[in-house]
């Protein structure tokens, strides 16, 4: 447990100054660091006023947002996973990324002049998202007295409703809007600037922690809803607040970055697998895990192929899977 | 702390699972209900812990009302040992038993020097000590049972539900935990409702027996009378023979030998 949460800080520390000094323009470690302690009134900044705002206004604010990104989808997935006791839960799963879809789909079609991504595009997706999700709550919310693999089935219905709009909306539109819509789809942190920083914020500070406070009734809601219950558990109430945040946070994320995949469903079993079944462990550990992780995945995808870029979902599973697999061989089953 | 069950009533749908059942269960005694299968006892015992609601009537402890009461404040008056417990592999024993303290500290902080108190005292007398880091899930059959109860022990209610607490032990393990509850209702005025299918222990544990069919009570009496009489035997289709062995009442089904 020291172990994993010493080299998920480490991990964490060397992601983050990474995302800052890794790039098609080599800028060493001391003087990034120097810049960063002249800010606060130490020392000289030595970097040029272009490596400044190479570092300040283009890495920084990708690398804060990947961190949000990393941690909120993390945390998401690994609570979607306590709370409907299923592993092959993600944020997605609810309707978030379908609704997010059609929502961005619309703004870069309908909305959208010229080349670039409209500015209302985040706004949509994230309308988009609260909305497929309030449907499914709608919808399966009823049965959360009986059955929380109701509300799982609406999730899929709303998805593959809203996914369907969404491709119809994508093929009656131009060529040009099409690889938008498709970039859009892929995620990427390369649109990140403060301002998305300082937008998303609230919302991640605020779902991350109400999920990490959950832990500890996901840990009791293990065994069971009746058994939760009797133990004094309002389990509905719970899983309503804890459904909510999470889902809340990933649109946020989505919204500001697209769809990232496998951030949210690998993440926390790789935790899971270094620390065991405690969401106590789990969810802590995995907000860090997930910033370094999705840091980590961002600096390769801009610099593999650089000056182009890989898009990030496809580094994700490239580097997650495998460390997934290996880790998978060397522990024991996976159990929620 | 005696439990008032009054008009109980449990439908599903247009089926009625329990009917008008009233019970007044009187602090510090042991009431088992027998019946046959499907006559209703799972959904009886659910619906006086709380877990169902029912469709008219109620349960009250101490004259509370279980059914108006938030799930934590009801934690603390009544616990139950279910049937099929969930076994969250993964979860060290003491993890396990620690679950019965969380309507004390609640969900946001972590167990208090009482609380801790409770979990170890729980544990000596389950004699469960030497596995309290033992995954969940690796435990034989008896200590798992012991450990369930724990957890209800933890709890520190005045009233705890046992639904088949003992089916699938061997017999040692059958009468080790019918001794260790029969001990916790002398040492700590404790109240116990039971299901229980062997008539034999239920008849020398229980101050009490209750006899469900068809998810109405057809008997209710002292066990002594309740094994002894003709009624039980037809509710279940068979000859039963009930023999004095040492002042314990021992039921036997006579196999019809006509057929």
């Amino acid at each position: 447990m020291v172990v994993v949460a010493a080299f998920t800080a480490v991990a964490l520390c060397v992601a983050g100054v990474g995302g800052l000094v890794i790039g098609p323009t080599s800028i060493g470690v001391g003087r990034v660091v120097g810049s960063l302690f002249s800010y606060v009134g130490v020392g000289h900044n030595t970097l040029s006023p272009l490596q400044s705002a190479i570092v300040w206004q283009f890495r920084a604010p990708r690398m804060v947002l990947g961190l949000l990104a990393g941690a909120m989808l993390a945390v998401a997935g690994g609570t979607y996973q306590g709370v409907f006791r299923n592993p092959l839960a993600d944020p997605y799963l609810l309707g978030v990324a379908a609704g997010a879809g059609l929502g961005a789909t619309f703004a870069i079609v309908n909305v959208g002049r010229g080349l670039a991504t409209p500015a209302w595009t985040p706004l949509l997706a994230f309308v988009g998202a609260m909305t497929a999700v309030t449907i499914t709550w709608l919808i399966g919310g009823r049965a959360l007295r009986s059955n929380v693999a109701t509300l799982i089935l609406a999730g899929v219905a709303v998805s593959a409703l809203l996914t369907s709009a969404q491709t119809f909306l994508q093929q009656q539109s131009s060529v040009g809007s099409i690889t938008r819509v498709y970039i859009w789809l892929l995620g990427s942190l390369a649109s990140a600037s403060w301002s998305s920083v300082w937008l998303v914020l609230p919302y991640v500070l605020v779902c991350v922690s109400v999920c990490v406070a959950a832990a500890r009734a996901l840990d009791v809601m293990s065994v069971g809803e009746d058994e939760s219950r009797s133990l004094g558990v309002p389990v509905r109430k719970v899983r309503f607040v804890v459904i909510a945040a999470a889902s809340l946070g990933t649109a946020a994320i989505v919204s500001a970055v697209g769809l990232i995949g496998f951030v949210g469903i690998i993440v926390p079993h790789i935790v899971r697998l270094l620390v065991g079944t405690s969401y106590r462990r789990i969810l802590p550990i995995s907000v860090f895990f997930g910033a370094a992780f999705l840091v980590f995945a961002d600096t390769i995808a801009r610099t593999v192929i650089a000056p182009s870029e890989l898009p990030l979902g496809v580094v994700t599973a490239l580097v997650g899977a495998p460390v997934f697999v290996l880790i998978l061989s060397l522990r024991r089953p996976v159990s929620v | 702390m005696s439990v008032i069950v009054h008009g109980l009533t449990v439908k599903v749908g247009a089926r009625t699972l329990v009917h008008d059942v009233s019970l007044d269960v009187h602090a510090g005694t042991w009431c088992t209900i027998v019946g046959p299968n499907g006559a209703g006892k799972t959904t009886l015992v659910e619906a006086i812990a709380g877990l169902r609601r029912p469709s008219s009537g109620s349960v009250s402890v101490s004259g509370q009302t279980l059914a108006e009461m938030s799930e934590r404040d009801r934690a603390r008056i009544i616990a139950i040992v279910p049937q099929h417990p969930v076994i969250p592999s993964g979860m060290s024993v003491y993890d396990y038993v620690a679950l019965g303290r969380v309507a004390y500290h609640g969900l946001l902080h972590s167990a208090s020097a009482g609380d801790k108190r409770t979990i170890d005292s729980v544990l000596d007398r389950m004699t469960l000590g030497e596995f309290r880091h033992r995954d969940v899930a690796t435990l034989s059959g008896g200590e798992r049972q012991r450990m369930v109860l724990g957890r209800a022990l933890a709890q520190s209610t005045m009233v705890i539900v046992l639904d088949e607490p003992i089916t699938g032990l061997d017999l040692r393990h059958q009468m080790d935990l019918l001794e260790l509850l029969r001990s916790e209702v002398a040492d700590c005025k404790l109240t116990i409702i039971a299901t229980l299918h062997d008539l034999s222990l239920a008849g020398q544990f229980a101050d009490r027996l209750v006899l469900l069919d068809g998810g109405e009570v057809v008997l209710d009496g002292p066990a002594r009378e309740v094994i002894r009489s003709d009624e039980l035997a037809s509710r279940y289709g068979l000859t039963l023979r009930v023999i004095d062995v040492d002042g314990a009442d021992v039921v036997v089904p006579v196999r019809d030998r006509s057929r």
